[in-house]
C-alpha cells in the first residue's frame, strides 16, 4: 500500500458516508427523468402533429436544449430566474434535468413511433379507430416496447450528468465528494469513492432495464 | 373444388363510386372510376400490378384520399370528416395484404380490439362473439396466442374475425393471399369462400384467378387508372372484349 501516495484502505471506511448523497443524486434523476418522460412524449407527438405550429415549437425546444450544455440550462434555471422567481437547488436540477433529458427523450419516442409499420395504423383506421386511441391502444405500446434500450441509455446518462447539481449546491455525490476531499486532503481516494458509487449506480440500472426488456419481450417470437 | 353460386346477391346498392379520381402527384392513380355494388355481391378486382386496384380499395376507406368524385354506402355520400369516417370504416372491413394484426396483442384480443374500444360492446360479450368469429376461421384453439406464433394463413384468418367483429356491410380485400406461400393460399381462400356463400359483401383485389372464377359474381379488369372491363366471371375468362383483358389473362392463366 506504501509504494503509492494515497492511502486506499480510506475508501472502505469511509465508503458509507455517501451514502445520503447518493440519496440525493437518485432522486434528482428519477424525478429528473420522470418529468424528462413526460415533456419527451409530449414533444415527440407534437413534433409529429400535422399542425405546423405546434410542430414547429416542439422542432425549437429540441434545437435549443440539445445545442447548449446541461450546465447553461442548470445556471438559467436556478440562476437566471431569480429576478423572476426563486427556485431551491434541489427542484432546479430537478427541472434541468427534465427539461434536458425531454428533449432527447423525444427524439427517442419519435424514433420509436415512426419505425412502426404504416400498416399498424391503417388497421387501427380501418376498424373505426379514431386518431388519439389508435396511438394510444395501437401505436404507442408498440412504440415504448422499441424505446427501452435507448430509454435505458438515456437514463444512464441522466444519472452521470446528475453531478453538474454539484455547481448549484445538491448536496449529491459530487459536492460530497469535493467536501470530502478538500476538508481531508485525500481527494483521490474520495473521488474513487464517488467514482465506485456511480459505477454500482449504473450497474443497477442496466441491469434493471434488462429485465424489463425481457419481460416485453412476451410478445416475440423467441 | 368447385363452389355453388346461388347468388345472394340483391337489388339494393350498397356502394357506390362515382366519378372517382386519384393522383400522387403528376400520377394520376384512378381515372374517373364509376362502379356499383349490390349486397351479397362478389366483385373481384383483377388487372396488372400498377393497374389502380389497390388504390381503388384503399380509397373506398380513406386511407387514400381521392381528390376527386363520391362515395356513397347505403345510398348516404361519405364526407371526409374525421368523425364520420370512423364510423363509416367500422360499416367497411379492410383485410390487408400484410395483415397488420397488433403484434401486442393476443389473437382474441386482435378480434376485440375494435368491438370493446370502438362500439363499446362489454367484453364479456365482445368475447362471446370473438370465440364464434375464430371458430368460423377455424382458429378458436389459437385464442391466447401472439400473432408472432402463426403462420401466415392463420394470420390472414385472424385478420378477416377482426374485420368481421365490427359486423361489416362490406369486407374489402387488398391482395390477401399474396404475401402467402402457395400452401397457405387455400385455408384463407376457403374462409372468404364460406363468406361469400353466407352472403357476405365482397370487394376482392386478388391474383388469384381460381377465385374470380368460382367465387365473383362479377370480375372487373382494371387497367392503366380505368375500369377497362366488367362482366361475369364465365364471359371474363372465356370470352373478353377487349385485347388488354384478353393480354393479361393470357399472362395469368396457364393454358
Amino acid at each position: 500500500m506504501n509504494i503509492l501516495p494515497w492511502d486506499l484502505s480510506v475508501i472502505p471506511q469511509r465508503f458509507f458516508l455517501f451514502t445520503e448523497a447518493a440519496g440525493y443524486t437518485l432522486q434528482i434523476t428519477f424525478f429528473g427523468i420522470l418529468f424528462g418522460l413526460v415533456i419527451g412524449l409530449v414533444a415527440a407527438l407534437g413534433r409529429l402533429s400535422k399542425h405546423n405550429w405546434i410542430s414547429a415549437i416542439c422542432r425549437a425546444y429540441i434545437f435549443l436544449i440539445r445545442g447548449t450544455p446541461l450546465l447553461v440550462q442548470l445556471f438559467i434555471v436556478y440562476y437566471g430566474l431569480t429576478s423572476v422567481v426563486t427556485i431551491a437547488p434541489i427542484p432546479s436540477a430537478i427541472i434541468a434535468l427534465g427539461v434536458h433529458n425531454g428533449a432527447y427523450i423525444a427524439e427517442i419516442f419519435r424514433g420509436s413511433i415512426q419505425s412502426i409499420d404504416i400498416g399498424q395504423m391503417e388497421a387501427a383506421r380501418s376498424i373505426g379507430m379514431p386518431m388519439g386511441k389508435a396511438m394510444q391502444r395501437i401505436i404507442l405500446p408498440q412504440a415504448f416496447k422499441r424505446a427501452v434500450p435507448p430509454l435505458g441509455n438515456q437514463l444512464i446518462i441522466a444519472l452521470k450528468d446528475s453531478s453538474l447539481a454539484s455547481t448549484i449546491a445538491v448536496p449529491e455525490l459530487m459536492l460530497k465528494g469535493r467536501q470530502m476531499g478538500s476538508s481531508s486532503f485525500m481527494y483521490m481516494e474520495m473521488f474513487i469513492i464517488v467514482g465506485i458509487w456511480y459505477l454500482i449506480m449504473t450497474s443497477l440500472l442496466s441491469f434493471v432495464m434488462h429485465r424489463i426488456e425481457q419481460r416485453l419481450k412476451v410478445s416475440d417470437r423467441e | 373444388m368447385t363452389v355453388s353460386k346461388e347468388t345472394k346477391k340483391t337489388d339494393e346498392t350498397i356502394l357506390r363510386i362515382e366519378h372517382l379520381v386519384k393522383r400522387f402527384g403528376e400520377l394520376e392513380v384512378l381515372k374517373d372510376i364509376n362502379l356499383e355494388v349490390k349486397r351479397g355481391e362478389v366483385v373481384v378486382i383483377i388487372g396488372a400490378s400498377g393497374s389502380g386496384k389497390s388504390t381503388l380499395l384503399r380509397c373506398v376507406n380513406f386511407l387514400e384520399k381521392a381528390q376527386k368524385g363520391k362515395i356513397y354506402i347505403n345510398e348516404k355520400r361519405v364526407k371526409n370528416s374525421e368523425k364520420q369516417l370512423n364510423k363509416v370504416r367500422q360499416e367497411l372491413g379492410m383485410v390487408f395484404q400484410h395483415f397488420n394484426l397488433f403484434p401486442h396483442m393476443t389473437v382474441i384480443q386482435n378480434v376485440m380490439e375494435g368491438m370493446v374500444q370502438v362500439k363499446k360492446i362489454p367484453k364479456d360479450k365482445a368475447r362471446t362473439y370473438a370465440d364464434q368469429l375464430l371458430a368460423q376461421v377455424g382458429l378458436e384453439d389459437k385464442a391466447d396466442v401472439y400473432p408472432a406464433m402463426l403462420s401466415g394463413g392463420q394470420k390472414q384468418r385472424v385478420a378477416i374475425a377482426r374485420a368481421l367483429a365490427m359486423e361489416p356491410k362490406v369486407m374489402l380485400f387488398d391482395e390477401p393471399t399474396s404475401a402467402l406461400d402457395p400452401e397457405l393460399v387455400g385455408e384463407v381462400l376457403s374462409v372468404m369462400t364460406d363468406l361469400a356463400k353466407k352472403g357476405m359483401t365482397m370487394l376482392v383485389v386478388t391474383h388469384e384467378m381460381w377465385f374470380a372464377k368460382e367465387v365473383a359474381d362479377r370480375v372487373i379488369f382494371m387497367d392503366e387508372g380505368i375500369i377497362l372491363e366488367e362482366a361475369p366471371p364465365e364471359v371474363m375468362f372465356e370470352a373478353p372484349k377487349e385485347e388488354r383483358t384478353l393480354a393479361f389473362l393470357k399472362q395469368v392463366l396457364p393454358q
